[in-house]
C-alpha cells in the first residue's frame, strides 16, 4: 500500500483544491456577507446555488456552443438574484427582527420548498454541462494531467475576490452595508433606507450563491440534493473563517478545499475526515473562528 | 405530478368501493383484484429510477389485465420510501397490516430491499420481489422463502467483470467508490471473483468518498499519480454521472483502464450526452438497442411511445416482474400466499430479452450480463456500448451450494 508521493502529484493536488476552494469561497462569501449584514442564517443558500447550476443549464442548452457558457455565466446568477429578490421583499423583509432560532426555521423551510420547486420546474433527472472545447480536457503540470476547466476556476476566484474587496470598501453601498452590520439603528438614524440596504445585500449574497451554482455545473452532475452538500460545507467554512467576515471564509475556503485534496493523496481510504478534522481543530483553538466575527 | 397520480390512485380507489359496495349482492363473484403493495423512491435523485421502474409495470399490467388473472385483474398501490430504511420499513408494514396487499415490490435501495425482505416479507410471511435492490446479500447470505429477486445482483455483475478483465494483463488495481453497502459489495464481489480466476492480481490503493460528494477530481488526481494497471469505481445511480464526468475532465481513461459497473447503462449516460468519457468498461443486464431481438424492439417502440423515452433496466425489471407475477397466480390457480411462491419457484416466462427463470435454490432470477465499452454514438446522441459480450445467466450466478453455505453461515 505504501506509495511515494511525489512533487508533481503534490502540486497538481494543491492546485485542485485551490480551484475547489474558489467555489467553496463564492459561495460561502455570500453566505457570510449575509449573516454579517442581515443576521440571517440562510440555510436556503444552497438551494440558490443548485438553482444557479440548472438554469446554467436550461440557458447553455437553450442557447448552445461557446456563447451559450457563458451567457449562462451571466444570466444564472442573474436569475437567482431575481428569485432572492422576490423572496426578499415579500418574505424576508418582515422577519428580520424574529430571533435567530426562528429564522433558521424560516429558511430551513425555504430550502425545503425551492428543492421542491426545483424538482416540478426540472425534474428529477440529473444533468449534465458541458464547458467550452478550449475548457475542456486536461493539461500536463510538472507531467501530471490537471483538468483545464480547473485552472479557469483558479482565475475566477481571485476576480471575484477583488470584485468583493472593492464592492465592500470603495463604495458607498460597501460602507453602508458594513455600517448595517455593526450598528443597524444607527445607519436608520442617520437617514439611509435600511430596508433597501439589507434587500441589496440580500441579493448580492444570492447572486453569489447562482454564481458559484454556474460556475461548479461542468465539473459535477447537476441534481436535486447538491443543495445539502454545499449548504453543510459552506456553513462550516464561515463558521471557522468568523461569521460574516468574508475574508473569513476566503481562509476557511481555503483550508477546506486543501485538506480535503492534500488529504485524498495522503489517506485516500480516510480522505473524508480530513476537512472536518481541520473545523474541529480550529473551532477548539478559536471557537469564534479565524478571523473577527461581526456577531 | 406525484401529488396528482396520489390523488388520481385515491379516486379510482374511492370509485373502486363504490363499485364494489353496489356489487355486493349474495352469492357475489368469487374472483378478486390481485393487490401489489409498491415501496420505491419517487422523489430525490433516485426517483429516476423509482420511475422508470413503476412505468415498466405499468405497461405490463396493461397486457396482463386484459385477460385477467384468476378471473380478476392486477392492481397496485405505491409508497415512496424516500430512500430511507425506516420509512420504508414502516409503509411495507402499512400495505401489508392495512391495505391488505397480497405481495411486496421494490425498491432501488439495497439497503431497503434487505430491510423489507428480513422486517416484513419474513416476519409477516408476505412475498416480496426487489426489482432493483442490486446487493447480492438479498438473495445470497439473507435469502429465505418470501424474498425474490427480478435484478441482477452485484455477485453477478463481480463475476462477469473478473471473468472478462482476469483476460487482461492488468496486475495492479485500484478501487474507489460511495462508502456505502452498494460501493463495498461491489468491490467484494468482483475482488472475490478476480483473485479466484487470477490469484497475482494486487490492490495497491484504495478510495473511498462519501456518498454524494460533489468535486471527485481530487480523488482522481491522486489515483492517477499512483499509476495503477487499471481502475475499478464501485458506484452507481446520481454518483455514477459524476465519476463518468470527471473521468472525462481528467482524461483518466485514455491511460489507465476503468471498469464500473452499469457504466453502461442507457440512464447513466443519456444525461452526459457527448460529454461522456469513450472507453469505459461497463457491465449491464439491460439496454434497450441490444440484443436486437423482435420483442425488445417491440418493447420499446411501445414504452417510448407511451412514455417519449427508451425504457432503462428498472423498467426492464419491473415488466418482467409483473409477468412472474401473474404467470405464478395464474399456475397457483389461487390468491394464496404460499402456493403463489410454490409457482414462483423455477417459473420461466417471456421477457423482452427472451425466457428468464427464476432460479428455485436462491429465487433469483437468471439474467444474463452485459460487458462493453463505451462510445458516443453519432445515432443517440451520448454513448453507448460497444463490443457487446453477452455472459449466460448460469455462469455467472453462484452455485446453488454456495448460496446454501453462505445462508448457513448467516
Amino acid at each position: 500500500m505504501e506509495q511515494s508521493i511525489t512533487l508533481a502529484g503534490f502540486t497538481s493536488q494543491l492546485l485542485v483544491g485551490l480551484s475547489r476552494a474558489m467555489i467553496l469561497f463564492i459561495v460561502s462569501s455570500g453566505l457570510s456577507f449575509i449573516l454579517g449584514v442581515l443576521r440571517v442564517p440562510n440555510v436556503a443558500h444552497g438551494s440558490l446555488y443548485m438553482i444557479g447550476a440548472f438554469v446554467a443549464h436550461s440557458v447553455a442548452t437553450a442557447v448552445g456552443g461557446v456563447s451559450g457558457f457563458w451567457l449562462a455565466l451571466v444570466l444564472a446568477p442573474l436569475a437567482v438574484a431575481v428569485i432572492s429578490l422576490i423572496a426578499e421583499r415579500t418574505l424576508f423583509c418582515h422577519l428580520y427582527e424574529r430571533e435567530h432560532l426562528m429564522l433558521l426555521l424560516f429558511t430551513f423551510a425555504l430550502m425545503l420548498i425551492l428543492g421542491d420547486l426545483t424538482k416540478i420546474t426540472w425534474g428529477a433527472d440529473y444533468r449534465s454541462l458541458t464547458a467550452p472545447p478550449f475548457l475542456q480536457g486536461s493539461v500536463s503540470v510538472l507531467g501530471t494531467a490537471f483538468p483545464r476547466y480547473n485552472l479557469f476556476l483558479l482565475a475566477v476566484g481571485p476576480v471575484v475576490a477583488v470584485g468583493l474587496w472593492l464592492l465592500t470598501s470603495r463604495t458607498m453601498f460597501g460602507k453602508i452595508a458594513r455600517a448595517a452590520a455593526v450598528d443597524r439603528e444607527m445607519v436608520g438614524a442617520i437617514g439611509i433606507n435600511v430596508s433597501w440596504v439589507f434587500a441589496l445585500a440580500f441579493v448580492l449574497g444570492c447572486l453569489l450563491a447562482g454564481l458559484g451554482g454556474a460556475l461548479v455545473s461542468p465539473t459535477v452532475s447537476i441534481t436535486l440534493g447538491m443543495d445539502h452538500t454545499i449548504i453543510i460545507e459552506t456553513f462550516l467554512i464561515v463558521t471557522i473563517g468568523g461569521l460574516g467576515n468574508i475574508w473569513g471564509a476566503l481562509a476557511g475556503s481555503l483550508i477546506f478545499g486543501i485538506t480535503q485534496s492534500i488529504g485524498v493523496l495522503i489517506l485516500p481510504q480516510f480522505a473524508i475526515v480530513f476537512p472536518y478534522l481541520a473545523v474541529v481543530v480550529i473551532l477548539t483553538l478559536k471557537p469564534t473562528g479565524l478571523l473577527k466575527s461581526v456577531w | 405530478m406525484k401529488k396528482k397520480q396520489a390523488f388520481g390512485s385515491w379516486l379510482v380507489l374511492a370509485a373502486a368501493a363504490v363499485s364494489a359496495a353496489t356489487m355486493l349482492v349474495p352469492g357475489a363473484v368469487e374472483a378478486r383484484n390481485i393487490k401489489v403493495g409498491i415501496i420505491d423512491t419517487y422523489s430525490g435523485p433516485p426517483a429516476v429510477f423509482g420511475n422508470d421502474a413503476l412505468n415498466g409495470f405499468k405497461m405490463a399490467l396493461d397486457e396482463i389485465n386484459k385477460q385477467g388473472v384468476l378471473g380478476g385483474k392486477i392492481e397496485f398501490v405505491t409508497r415512496d420510501d424516500k430512500f430511507k430504511v425506516d420509512i420504508a420499513l414502516n409503509m411495507a408494514k402499512e400495505l401489508v397490516l392495512k391495505e391488505n396487499v397480497d405481495l411486496l415490490v421494490g425498491t432501488v435501495n439495497s439497503g431497503v430491499s434487505l430491510a423489507v425482505s428480513d422486517g416484513v416479507a419474513k416476519k409477516e410471511k408476505i412475498p416480496f420481489i426487489t426489482w432493483m435492490g442490486k446487493s447480492e446479500n438479498i438473495t445470497g447470505r439473507n435469502g429465505h422463502r418470501y424474498v425474490f429477486s427480478v435484478t441482477e445482483n452485484t455477485a453477478m455483475a463481480g463475476k462477469a467483470a473478473a471473468n472478462m478483465l482476469s483476460k487482461k494483463p492488468y496486475k495492479k488495481y485500484w478501487v474507489a467508490g460511495d462508502d456505502y453497502e452498494y460501493g463495498h459489495a461491489l468491490d467484494e464481489s468482483f475482488w472475490r471473483y478476480l483473485k479466484q480466476a487470477k490469484p497475482d492480481v494486487e490492490v495497491i490503493g484504495k478510495t473511498w468518498w462519501k456518498l454524494g460528494e460533489p468535486d471527485l477530481v481530487p480523488y482522481f488526481t491522486s489515483i492517477q499519480a499512483a499509476n495503477p494497471d487499471a481502475i475499478h469505481f464501485c458506484t452507481g445511480g446520481a454518483s455514477m454521472a459524476n465519476v463518468l464526468k470527471t473521468v472525462k475532465t481528467t482524461g483518466i481513461s485514455r491511460k489507465i483502464p476503468v471498469y464500473i459497473h452499469t457504466a453502461i447503462d442507457y440512464a447513466v449516460l443519456k444525461p452526459l450526452g457527448v460529454e461522456a468519457p469513450e472507453g469505459v468498461m461497463g457491465t449491464m443486464d439491460y439496454l434497450f438497442y441490444y440484443p436486437e431481438l423482435s420483442m425488445n424492439q417491440k418493447f420499446v417502440k411501445d414504452f417510448q411511445a407511451r412514455f417519449g423515452t427508451p425504457p432503462g433496466f428498472p423498467a426492464f425489471h419491473a415488466y418482467t416482474t409483473a409477468h412472474f407475477i401473474a404467470e405464478a397466480y395464474r399456475q397457483a390457480g389461487k390468491i394464496d400466499k404460499e402456493k403463489f411462491i410454490d409457482a414462483l419457484e423455477g417459473l420461466k416466462v417471456d421477457s423482452p430479452v427472451g425466457k428468464v427463470e427464476m432460479r428455485a435454490c436462491d429465487h433469483q432470477a437468471i439474467l444474463p450480463i452485459l460487458f462493453g465499452t463505451t462510445k458516443i454514438s453519432k445515432e443517440f446522441g451520448f454513448a453507448v456500448a460497444t463490443d457487446i459480450m453477452t455472459l449466460r445467466g448460469v455462469e455467472v450466478m453462484p452455485a446453488c451450494g454456495e448460496i446454501e453455505a453462505a445462508r448457513k453461515g448467516q
